[in-house]
C-alpha cells in the first residue's frame, strides 16, 4: 500500500506529496522505524550517513553540552578576573561567611555580616514584614545598622517579574540592571567611610536571585554581551577601573536564615513552636533556576530537597509536615497572578492550600519568596465561591521565625497587611491577636503625630551617617 | 497571517538568540515537562510540544504556537529543573516571546494589554508593585479581609518601621538618580522601542513621565552645582 496524506502515522507529506518544511525524512511514507509504516528505506552508506547526520550533529552537541554544563561557572569567573576582564566582589573574612553545600555537592559561601540588602518590589509593596522581620532579627543579633548591614534608595528592582510575565526587556537590560544594583552595593560603603566591597549583596526576592545567577552566568560565558553592557554601564560610569563588577555569590535572604538559624534559635526564640504543624513551599525560582546553586544539607530532608525553610523550623522546633505536592508551583505566573487570575487562584487552591489543608493539616504555610506569599495568601477567600472552604495562613521563613523569637505582630511583622488566617497561628503561638491589635491601633495615632519607631537611623537610607 | 518567509524568519530570529543553544539539547518526548507544568493543568499548553517544534523546525507550527500558547507559561521553570536533556522551554518560550514582542505580534499586543498598567510602574519607577495597587477595588477576589487593620494607607505605611518602606506609590523609595540610570538602560537596550511597539499610547505616558523625571534631575544637579 503506498502511503497518502491521510495514511495514520504520515505526518509529513503536504498535499501535494512535498515533504512538509521541518521534516528531516524525505520520502512521505511515515516515520521510518515506527509502527506498520516501516519500510526499508534502500539507502546506500553514504546516502545513509548523509541522511541521518543531522541526527548525529544533535546528538554529539548534546553530550558536549551536558559535560559543559558540569562546569562550575565560577571557576570561568574567576578566570575571566585573572584575565583582567572583569573584578570579582570577594566575600572576605569580614563578612563572617558560613559555608554552605548546593545540590552537586560543591561549596558556596554564604556571608553573615555587612550585607546590602537589595530589596523586593512585591515583598515591600505587597508584604512588608519580610524585609522588616529580617532587619529587626539582624538587629536581636547584634548587627549595627550602617556597618553590618545597609538598606538604602539607590537601587532598582531586579525587572524580571515584568520580564517573566511580558517578554518586554531582555538579556541586556537585566544584565545592564544586574550589574547596576550590584555595582552600587559593592561602593555603597565608601559614602559610610569603609572601603569599596566592604556591604555585599543579600538578594531578598526568589525571581531576583534565579535571574541574578541567570544572567551572572551568561555574564560570564558570552564576551559579546559583556561588551555591549559595559557600553550601558560606563555611561552610567558604573564601571571600576574600566571593569565590570561581578559578585563572587549570588545569596538569597532565606540562605542567610539557613545558615543563622541555630543562632536564632538558640540565642532569640522564646516561644515554644513544637505544637505548630509547618509546611514548606520553597520558591521555583529558588531551586529550579540554575539549580546547581541551591542550598542541599544531608541533615535536612535527607539531602534530598533543598533545605531551605525547612531547616530553620526544625531548628526552631516545629514539626514540618511533608505534602505531596511539594515540589508543585504556587500558580503565580507573573503576568497570571494580574490578568489570569483565575489559573492563578486555582492553581494554587487546588495543588497548594487544598493539599496542605487536608493532607497535612497545616498550622501555616511557610514561603521564601514574593510570588508565592502573594499568590497563596491572597487567593483564599475566592475559593468560597467553589465551596473550597479551606484556609491555610501564608507567611515567609523569617517572619515565623521573628513570631517564635518575640516580634510584634503588627509592629515588626506586618501580618495587617496578610489576607489569610495568619490571626489562627499567632493564637496558637500563645500570642493575643486582639490584645496586638489594640496596641498596633494606639500606635497608629503616634503614627499620625509623627512618632515613628524605625529599625535603623532614617539617615542611613540616604548616605548619613548612623 | 504571516507567509511562510516570515515564518521562517521569526523561527530564524528565535534560534539566532545566543541562549537557544542553552535550552535546546535534544528530545526523547518523554513529557515530563508537561506532567509537571503548572500551566498544562489549565490551558491548551504543553512544553513538550513547545520543544518538538522547535526541535523539528516546523516553522508553521511555531508560528502558531506564539499566538496564545507561549502565553499560557507561568515562567516557574519546573520543566528546566525536571528534563533529563536539560532543556528549559520555560527558557524557550521566553526567547519566543521576546521575538513575539520584537516582530510586533497582534497577539502578543492583545495578551499584553491588561498587563498594561504593571509595565507604567515598572519603568517608570523600577517597582512592579505598589502599595497603592492592592486596593479592593483592584483585586475584588482577594476578598474584603487584604488588609487587617483598617485606616488610612499613608499612615499605615507609615508605620513600617523601615524608612525606605514608608512610600504609597512605590514599593519602595527610589532615587531620582538611580531612576534616571535605569532609564538610560532601557533606552540603550531597545525597551522603550519594545513597548512603543506594544502599546503607543502607554509608550507615549512613559515617555512623559521619563522626559519629567529627567529634567527634575538636571535641575537637581543645577542645584547642587549652586551650591
Amino acid at each position: 500500500m503506498n502511503p497518502t496524506d491521510n495514511t495514520p502515522g504520515n505526518h509529513n507529506a503536504n498535499g501535494d506529496g512535498a515533504t512538509k518544511p521541518g521534516f528531516h525524512n524525505t520520502d512521505g511514507q511515515g516515520i521510518a522505524g515506527h509502527g506498520s509504516f516501516f519500510q526499508e528505506t534502500n539507502l546506500s552508506r553514504e546516502e545513509a550517513v548523509k541522511a541521518t547526520d543531522w541526527v548525529r550533529k544533535h546528538v554529539d552537541r548534546r553530550t558536549v553540552d551536558l559535560g559543559d554544563r558540569m562546569d562550575d561557572i565560577r571557576e570561568h569567573m574567576w578566570e575571566l578576573e585573572r584575565e583582567g576582564e572583569i573584578i570579582v566582589h570577594r566575600i572576605t573574612d569580614a563578612h563572617k561567611p558560613m559555608t554552605v553545600r548546593t545540590l552537586f555537592g560543591w561549596e558556596k559561601k554564604i556571608p553573615t555580616n555587612q550585607l546590602w540588602h537589595h530589596k523586593s518590589c512585591g515583598q515591600c509593596g505587597n508584604i512588608p514584614g519580610y524585609p522588616t522581620s529580617l532587619l529587626w532579627t539582624m538587629n536581636q543579633l547584634g548587627m549595627q545598622p550602617g556597618r553590618d548591614y545597609l538598606d538604602e534608595t539607590d537601587q532598582t528592582s531586579c525587572t524580571a517579574w515584568n520580564y517573566h510575565g511580558s517578554g518586554i526587556g531582555n538579556v541586556e537590560s537585566l544584565a545592564a540592571v544586574f550589574l547596576r544594583n550590584f555595582h552600587q552595593a559593592y561602593i555603597s560603603g565608601k559614602q559610610h567611610g569603609f572601603d569599596a566591597g566592604h556591604f555585599f549583596p543579600l538578594v531578598h526576592c526568589g525571581t531576583s536571585f534565579g535571574n541574578y545567577k541567570e544572567i551572572r552566568k551568561y555574564l560570564i560565558e558570552s564576551a559579546e554581551l559583556r561588551e555591549k553592557v559595559k557600553k550601558i554601564l560606563g555611561k552610567l560610569g558604573r564601571l571600576v577601573d574600566g571593569k565590570l563588577v561581578i559578585p563572587e555569590e549570588i545569596v538569597h535572604y532565606s540562605e542567610w536564615v539557613h545558615v543563622m538559624r541555630n543562632r536564632i534559635a538558640s540565642e532569640l526564640q522564646k516561644i515554644d513552636v513544637s505544637n505548630i504543624r509547618v509546611t514548606a513551599h520553597v520558591a521555583c525560582h529558588y531551586y529550579k533556576m540554575v539549580h546547581e546553586d541551591a542550598v542541599y544539607d544531608a541533615d535536612v530532608l535527607g539531602g534530598n530537597r533543598t533545605a531551605i525553610i525547612t531547616s530553620v523550623a526544625q531548628a526552631l522546633g516545629a514539626q514540618v509536615i511533608d505534602y505531596s505536592t511539594w515540589y508543585d508551583c504556587c500558580g503565580f505566573g507573573f503576568r497570571h497572578i494580574i490578568s489570569e487570575r483565575e489559573f492563578t487562584r486555582s492553581f494554587t487552591m487546588d495543588r497548594k492550600i487544598r493539599v496542605a489543608r487536608e493532607e497535612a493539616n497545616a498550622d501555616v504555610m511557610l514561603a521564601n519568596d514574593t510570588g508565592c506569599v502573594t499568590t497563596m495568601d491572597k487567593n483564599q477567600w475566592i475559593g468560597k465561591t467553589h465551596e473550597q472552604n479551606f484556609q491555610v495562613p501564608i507567611m515567609a521563613d523569617i517572619q515565623f521565625a521573628a513570631l517564635a523569637c518575640g516580634a510584634d505582630p503588627f509592629k515588626i511583622v506586618q501580618l495587617q497587611w496578610h489576607a489569610s488566617p495568619c490571626e489562627d497561628l499567632v493564637e496558637k503561638m500563645g500570642i493575643s491577636w486582639s490584645e496586638t491589635k489594640k496596641r498596633f491601633q494606639e500606635y497608629l495615632k503616634e503614627v499620625e503625630q509623627g512618632n515613628i519607631e524605625y529599625l535603623y537611623n532614617p539617615e542611613l537610607a540616604y548616605g548619613g551617617a548612623q | 497571517m504571516a507567509n511562510y518567509a516570515e515564518m521562517q524568519q521569526i523561527f530564524d530570529d528565535i534560534r539566532s538568540d545566543f541562549r537557544y543553544d542553552h535550552e535546546l539539547n535534544g528530545c526523547l518526548n518523554c513529557g515530563v515537562c508537561t506532567a509537571t507544568c503548572p500551566s498544562a493543568h489549565f490551558y491548551d499548553y504543553s512544553p513538550r510540544e513547545i520543544v518538538q517544534l522547535l526541535w523539528t523546525e516546523n516553522v508553521e507550527q511555531i508560528y502558531d504556537a506564539m499566538q496564545e500558547k507561549i502565553w499560557a507559561c507561568a515562567q516557574c521553570m519546573t520543566c528546566a529543573a525536571r528534563c533529563p536533556f536539560k532543556n528549559s522551554p520555560g527558557g524557550l518560550v521566553a526567547i519566543m516571546r521576546e521575538v513575539a514582542i520584537a516582530r510586533g505580534l497582534q497577539s502578543a499586543k492583545d495578551v499584553l494589554r491588561p498587563f498594561g498598567r504593571v509595565m507604567l510602574k515598572l519603568i517608570t519607577t523600577g517597582n512592579q508593585l505598589s502599595p497603592d495597587m492592592i486596593q479592593p477595588d483592584h483585586f475584588p477576589d482577594w476578598g474584603p479581609n487584604i488588609q487587617k487593620v483598617e485606616g488610612d494607607l499613608k499612615v499605615l505605611r507609615k508605620a513600617i518601621p523601615v524608612k525606605t518602606l514608608q512610600t504609597v506609590d512605590t514599593a519602595w523609595e527610589v532615587s531620582l538618580k538611580t531612576s534616571v540610570e535605569m532609564y538610560t538602560i532601557w533606552e540603550m537596550t531597545g525597551v522603550l522601542k519594545s513597548l512603543e511597539m506594544m502599546d503607543e499610547n502607554l509608550f507615549d505616558v512613559i515617555e512623559d513621565f521619563i522626559d519629567e523625571k529627567k529634567e527634575d534631575y538636571e535641575d537637581w544637579l543645577e542645584e547642587q552645582d549652586e551650591d
